[in-house]
Parts: C-alpha cells; structure tokens; sequence
C-alpha cells in the first residue's frame, strides 16, 4: 500500500508539470484556434531563465521562478506580436506551420543559451525525500509540481471566469467577429493569451528542471506529452488539460514501476507508449476527449 | 495593401528572429553552405595543371599546391587553395563532418567534438598541411540532429565535394551511410565506440576508430573496479539499447560470464526526452542490489539515476562509460552522490592530460582556457588516424578515395602520447585497444574529473575472444 501511495504521488507529480503544459495549449487554441507547438520551447526557456536568475544572478529561488515566469511570459506575447499576429485571418492551419517553425528557431536560441552543459535550475528541494504515513516517500520536489500546478490552474481559472480581461478572452474564444463588435481589441486578446501559455510554459520548465533532473538540448521533447493529454482532456478545455495530465502521469508511473516485469513481455520502456494507447482509445470514443466541445456541423 | 503589409511584416520577422539567433551563436560551428570558393569539380583530368590560378577549381590536377611531385586526385581535393586559408600556396582537401550539433542527444558533445577537430586540422596546417595541401573541415560540416535519415540526406548533400568524412556522429547514423560509402570509397572517422568498428565484417573497412569499444570498456572498468574498489558479486548494466548501451551492456555480460559474478540483467533505458525520467531505471538499480551499475546513457540521465539511486538506498557503486560526463552534473544535486559512489572510464586522459598530444591542444587554447566538455579532446584525438591516412596515401602519390581506401590496411598511427601506437585492420584479437583511463568526479579539477590511473587494462578485457562485434549484428 505504501508503495502504491508512493508510485501514485510520483505520477501526479509527473502528470502536474503535462497539465500545465496542455494547459498552455489549451489557453491558445481557445483564444486562436491554433495549436501552438511552440510551447516545448518556451517550456525549456523557462528552465534557462529560471537557472540564470536563481543561480547566475543569485536571486531567491521564488523570486526567479517569478522573474522567468515574467520573462517568458514576455517572450511569448512578442513571439505572438510578430509571428502570429499577420496570420489573423488565415486558415489555422498555415497558423500553426508557423508554430512549427517558430519551435525550431525558439529550440536552437534556447539550446545556445544553454550551452554545452547540463543545465540545473537551482531549486532548493534537490534530491530531498520527505517519509510519512508510515512509509510513503515522496520528493520534495514532487510535493511542489503537485501544489504549484494546482494553485497555477486554480489561478487562471479564476481569472478567466472572474475578471474582465478573462471575459473578454473567453468572448475572443468563442467568437472573435462578435467579440470585436462589442468592443473587445481581439489582437490583444491574442497577445494576451500567448503571454498566459508562456508564463505556464516557465513554470513547467522550473519544476522539469527540478528535483535532480538535469536540463539539455532534448529537454524540449518532453513536453509533446502534452498532445496525449489535451487529446484525453479535449483541445478545448482547462479542466480537461488538468484531469488528463495527472491521469496520464499517474498511467505511466505505474506502467514505469512495473517496468521490470512488463519488459519480458512487452518490452522496456512500455511507459513511453502507455500516453499514446490512452490517446488512441480516447479518440475512438470520444473524438472531442474527456471534456472536450462536440463539434456539431449543419448540413 | 494589406496582403503586402502582412508580407512585409513576416518577412521582418523572420529576418529579427534569425539575427537573434545568430547573434546568439557565436561558439557554434559554421554550418553554412559552401559560399562558392570552394566549388570543386570532379574530374579525373590528370594534365599538368598545378599552376592554375584562373579561378576554376579543378579537382583533376595529379599534384597540389607546392608539392611538385606526382600525387593522384580526385574528388575533394582541388589545387586552388581552400577559403580563408592559411598557406595560399597549397591546395585543399575537403573533409566533411556530419555531427549532432542542435537538437540530438548528444549535441553538447558534439559541438565540442567539431571544436577539437577544427583545432586539430588548424594546427596542421599551421605546421604546412600535409603534402602541399591545407585541410578544411568546416565548408561541408552539417547537422545531422543523431537522426540516421538526416544523416543519409546529409551524406548525399554533401559526398561529391569531400574526400573523406572527418567525423560521422553516432553509431545508428553511422551504420545508416555506411553502404553508401562503400560504394563511394569513403573513409570515416566515427564519433562513437561501438566494437563493431574493430571489425571488416561490419564497418568494410572503412572506419578509422581510435581507443576500445563500449564493450571492451565496460570490461576494463569492471576488471579495474573489483580490484580496488571491493569485491564484484553482482552487477548490473543500464543503459540505451543498441551499439552504445546495449554494446556496454554486452560487456558486463561477458565480464560476469568470465568471473563468476551475477549478472543482474541489462535496465534499458532512453533520454528523458524519451521516457520523461529515470524513474523506472532507479527503481530497478535499488531493487537490484547490485555490487555494481555500469551506466551507459547521456549525462543528465546519469545524474539522475545515480542521485535517485542513492537517496532511494542503493549502497553500491556506478561506473559510467565515456558519454556520461559532463563538468556541470558537479552543480546538480547529484554531485555528492557522484563524487561518493561513480567512477568514470575514458579511452585517454581528459584535457588536463600530460601527453603530447594533450599539451598541443592546450597550447592550442592558451594558457588557462578550458573547452566547454572533453568532446574537445575526443574531436582532437579522433583526428590522428586520418591525418596518418592522408600522410600515407601522399606518401603514396594517390590521394584518392581509392588510394585512401587501399592505404588503410596496415596503416600505423601516432597518437602523440595520448594512446599507445596502433596499427590498423588485420585481427581485432591482435590490433584492438584494451587500455583505459580511470577517473572520479572531483570538484578542484578543471574539468571536475581527477584522473585515477592511466593505461589500466584488465585481465578479462585482455583475455576477451574479440572475433567478432559485441553486439549488433
């Protein structure tokens, strides 16, 4: 039991740092209509700034993560004001070739900014363990994935239904003719939300450098486990991108944990296929996933 | 209007986000294509025309820059100068490198790699280059992302204008070319261990290795480690399937075999890029309760699982293979668990080496200057067995693929101190490396390794039956 408790809070904590990055999809494609995929590169510009403030320019750990959050934030909503905004108009898809490209450009600028090395964040939990409840072990590390993404989500969430800006974002979302006529500066609302999925986009990159995980060129990579989550959760929703991620966490920590005897059969490393044979079942059911928007087209 | 506003508007900013991106990538190797000088034309022309300076290249030319002898040519080698280069007098051989320089697993090393060898052929034609031709390895160097499709796409870019492959990353990539270099007569230098580059049957011939294999590696290390580091009853392998892990693991295999120790298995792995963490990978060392984990992954990787390892109780040790250092795990939590319980292996010392061969390369960076990882000496070291190869085939009048090919048997290299002389192909059970370097992560050295002893070999290394690669066949 101790041992399951274990495995469970290890997944959740994977599974927190693929929900903020689907969450960062999520927020863009709403907004835009187009699938940033983008987003593993400002994940792993998070990780480096991250780095630079708390470890080159020495700033208190919560204050860096802060100032990166800040920074990508900043860098996505440029990204958007140059690359995307002369899309507005064009089909999504052509959008999202752009995204495509700017992934390449954002990936190389941010490996160069790394470096030859490893890069470590800085954090302070480390290797740390913390035993309760008899014999539970959890990191440290994993106890804040889990927390931060929980009060990150609660955060946007909060935002979206309760402020003004959020309002406009949500009309933006769902009709962006209608929301221009009433007012709402639509090219800004873009911006907005590139800026949103940056800032979450930092954030996952803090906590995937975290905990002993080193950071180098093919960091970025992981985050594509956020297209299995956004397709169980559905493209179009945060709860979805939430729920789907721990869910896709905790599958694989314990597809992962049971690794040695699952290998005689299936072979190693079946854990990397689990997201993908949850996504192809998601699909066949429920094309729109878990809390997705049916499409409904008139003929 | 508006549809030409948007143009424009792209167009700037496709134009800002490339001028960041070089402004950011200084250090990077170039990896711009040709600008034109280097336009060479393959033709077998064998008329005296050593004194053509009209401009037209001409690979044909029976003799290069100042050599005044008679020397075969064909493709890559042109007697117009190579750009920028240092004794305009001489003419160009073109080497092509096909390395991991952005996005792969391995691009940390391998642009550190590309450095080395950059300095390495820099300080050859500092000294003349070789038979009156300077060496340029930078007009055809290209990325090849460890991806083997790239790779093949790449080698066909690039094949009609080079004479040899300065350095081909990776063993998959390698193996990927390999045929068609066969048919074209092209020499490599790998960036890799892998055994099967000790043997005809699987490289043709044409791969110019320098140092053991991972398999021959993984038994030096377990020779040197049970006899001063304690008793080995059990070990274990981790690492990437295939000819860098897989042939690592090989190795432990035949190593428990021979000693009598238990063999716990091979914990195949992947980057995190891959598999997300290294969850499953130390999981498994600590149930395994292994005397010892030989480590066959990337460095982050490394770190990973020996720091999980041992915060989660694992009380044995590690011993990594080659790839898995790099300085900056020393600033990961993990470093109080590496400097307790990992051991490195390397084919020579690290760049703070004392051999000949060391002491020109630091000279090469000036006093007190590191390079970012040891892929610099790797990319310098590497380089010996092609030079020597050059040497010879000029020696011979043909400097040819075909004449560099047939130049390769028997072929003696001097690795100016940094590895014993080696003679290349005949039997790997008489010819192949067995000697290694053995050192620890240590904080007050330069490069954060302190190296242990140098030379080591071992007994079942020495005894291993080497008749054919480890693994991968």
């Amino acid at each position: 039991m101790d041992d399951l408790l274990t495995i469970l809070i290890r997944g959740l904590a994977q599974g927190s740092v693929y929900a903020l990055l689907a969450a960062g999809f999520v927020v863009i494609y709403r907004a835009t209509d187009v699938v940033n995929f983008a987003q593993p590169a400002l994940m792993v510009l998070g990780a480096y700034f991250t780095a630079l403030f708390a470890r080159t320019y020495d700033l208190p750990f919560p204050l860096a993560v802060l100032a990166a959050i800040v920074v990508v934030a900043m860098v996505g909503a440029v990204t958007e004001r140059i690359a995307l905004r002369p899309m507005v108009g064009e089909p999504p898809f052509s959008a999202a070739m752009v995204t495509i490209g700017l992934f390449l450009v954002l990936t190389i600028i941010a490996n160069r900014l790394i470096g030859s090395n490893v890069l470590t964040v800085g954090d302070p939990w480390a290797l740390d363990t913390a035993v309760f409840a008899g014999n539970v072990r959890m990191r440290v590390a994993d106890g804040w994935r889990i927390a931060l993404t929980a009060v990150a989500f609660a955060g946007v969430g909060l935002f979206l239904v309760r402020s003004r800006v959020g309002l406009a974002m949500r009309a933006t979302s769902l009709d962006q003719e209608v929301a221009l006529a009433q007012g709402v500066n639509v090219g800004r609302m873009f911006g907005l939300s590139w800026a949103l999925a940056g800032g979450l986009a930092g954030l996952a990159g803090m906590m995937v450098g975290s905990g002993g995980m080193g950071v180098d060129n093919t960091t970025a990579f992981i985050a594509l486990k956020a297209l299995p989550v956004i397709i169980l959760g559905g493209l179009d929703s945060l709860k979805g991108a939430y729920i789907g991620g721990l869910v896709i966490g905790v599958a694989e920590a314990f597809t992962r944990a049971n690794s040695a005897t699952l290998s005689g059969y299936v072979g190693a490393n079946v854990d990397v296929v689990v997201p993908y044979v949850i996504m192809i079942l998601v699909l066949m059911v429920r094309p729109y996933g878990l809390f997705g928007t049916p499409e409904v087209q008139r003929v | 209007m508006r549809e030409t506003t948007r143009l424009r508007r792209m167009a700037a900013a496709l134009c800002a986000v490339t001028l960041v991106a070089t402004a950011c990538g200084g250090n990077e190797p170039d990896t711009a294509a040709p600008t034109g000088d280097g336009d060479e034309q393959t033709d077998t022309d064998t008329g005296d025309d050593t004194g053509d300076t009209d401009g037209d290249e001409d690979t044909g030319g029976d003799t290069g820059g100042d050599t005044g002898g008679e020397i075969a040519t064909d493709i890559g080698v042109t007697d117009d100068p190579c750009p920028e280069a240092i004794n305009p007098d001489n003419g160009c051989i073109y080497l092509g490198i096909l390395s991991d320089l952005t996005v792969g697993p391995f691009a940390a090393l391998g642009v550190q790699i590309v450095e080395g060898q950059e300095a390495f052929w820099e300080r050859v034609n500092n000294e003349g280059g070789i038979s009156g031709y300077d060496i340029n390895v930078t007009e055809y160097t290209r990325d090849n992302e460890y991806n083997p499709q790239t790779q093949s796409q790449l080698y066909r870019e690039i094949e009609p204008d080079i004479l040899a492959l300065a350095q081909t990353l990776g063993t998959p990539p390698t193996e990927a070319i390999l045929p068609d270099m066969d048919e074209d007569n092209v020499i490599g230098v790998p960036a890799s261990w892998w055994s099967g580059w000790d043997h005809d049957s699987a490289d043709y011939g044409l791969i110019l290795n320098s140092g053991y294999s991972y398999c021959l590696e993984s038994q030096i290390a377990l020779d040197w480690s049970s006899e001063n580091e304690g008793e080995i009853g059990s070990v274990l392998a981790v690492g990437y399937p295939g000819d860098y892990g897989g042939d690592s693991a090989a190795g432990v295999q035949a190593w428990a075999e021979a000693t009598g120790a238990e063999y716990l298995g091979f914990v195949e792995t992947a980057p995190n890029a891959v598999v997300g963490s290294q969850d499953a990978a130390i999981g498994q060392v600590v149930s395994s309760g292994a005397d010892r984990v030989v480590i066959a992954t990337g460095p982050a990787e490394t770190a990973e699982i020996v720091g999980g390892a041992m915060a989660n109780g694992y009380a044995g040790r590690f011993i990594g293979s080659v790839p898995t250092w790099n300085p900056a795990l020393m600033d990961s939590p993990a470093a109080p668990a590496l400097e307790a319980a990992f051991t490195h292996i390397g084919p020579w010392e690290a760049f703070t080496g004392s051999s000949e061969a060391h002491q020109a390369m630091q000279e090469h960076l000036g006093e007190g200057n590191l390079p970012g990882n040891d892929g610099f000496t790797f990319g310098w070291i590497w380089s010996y067995p092609l030079k020597s190869l050059l040497e010879q085939a000029a020696a011979n009048g043909d400097l040819t693929r075909e004449g560099l090919r047939s130049a390769v048997d028997g072929l003696t290299v001097d690795y100016e101190g940094a590895l014993p002389e080696r003679t290349l192909g005949g039997d790997a059970n008489e010819t192949a490396v067995r000697v290694a370097v053995v050192s620890q992560p240590d904080n007050d050295e330069p490069l954060r390794l302190r190296t242990i002893e140098t030379g080591i070999s071992g007994p079942t290394a020495d005894d291993y039956d080497y008749s054919a690669p480890c693994s991968g066949t």
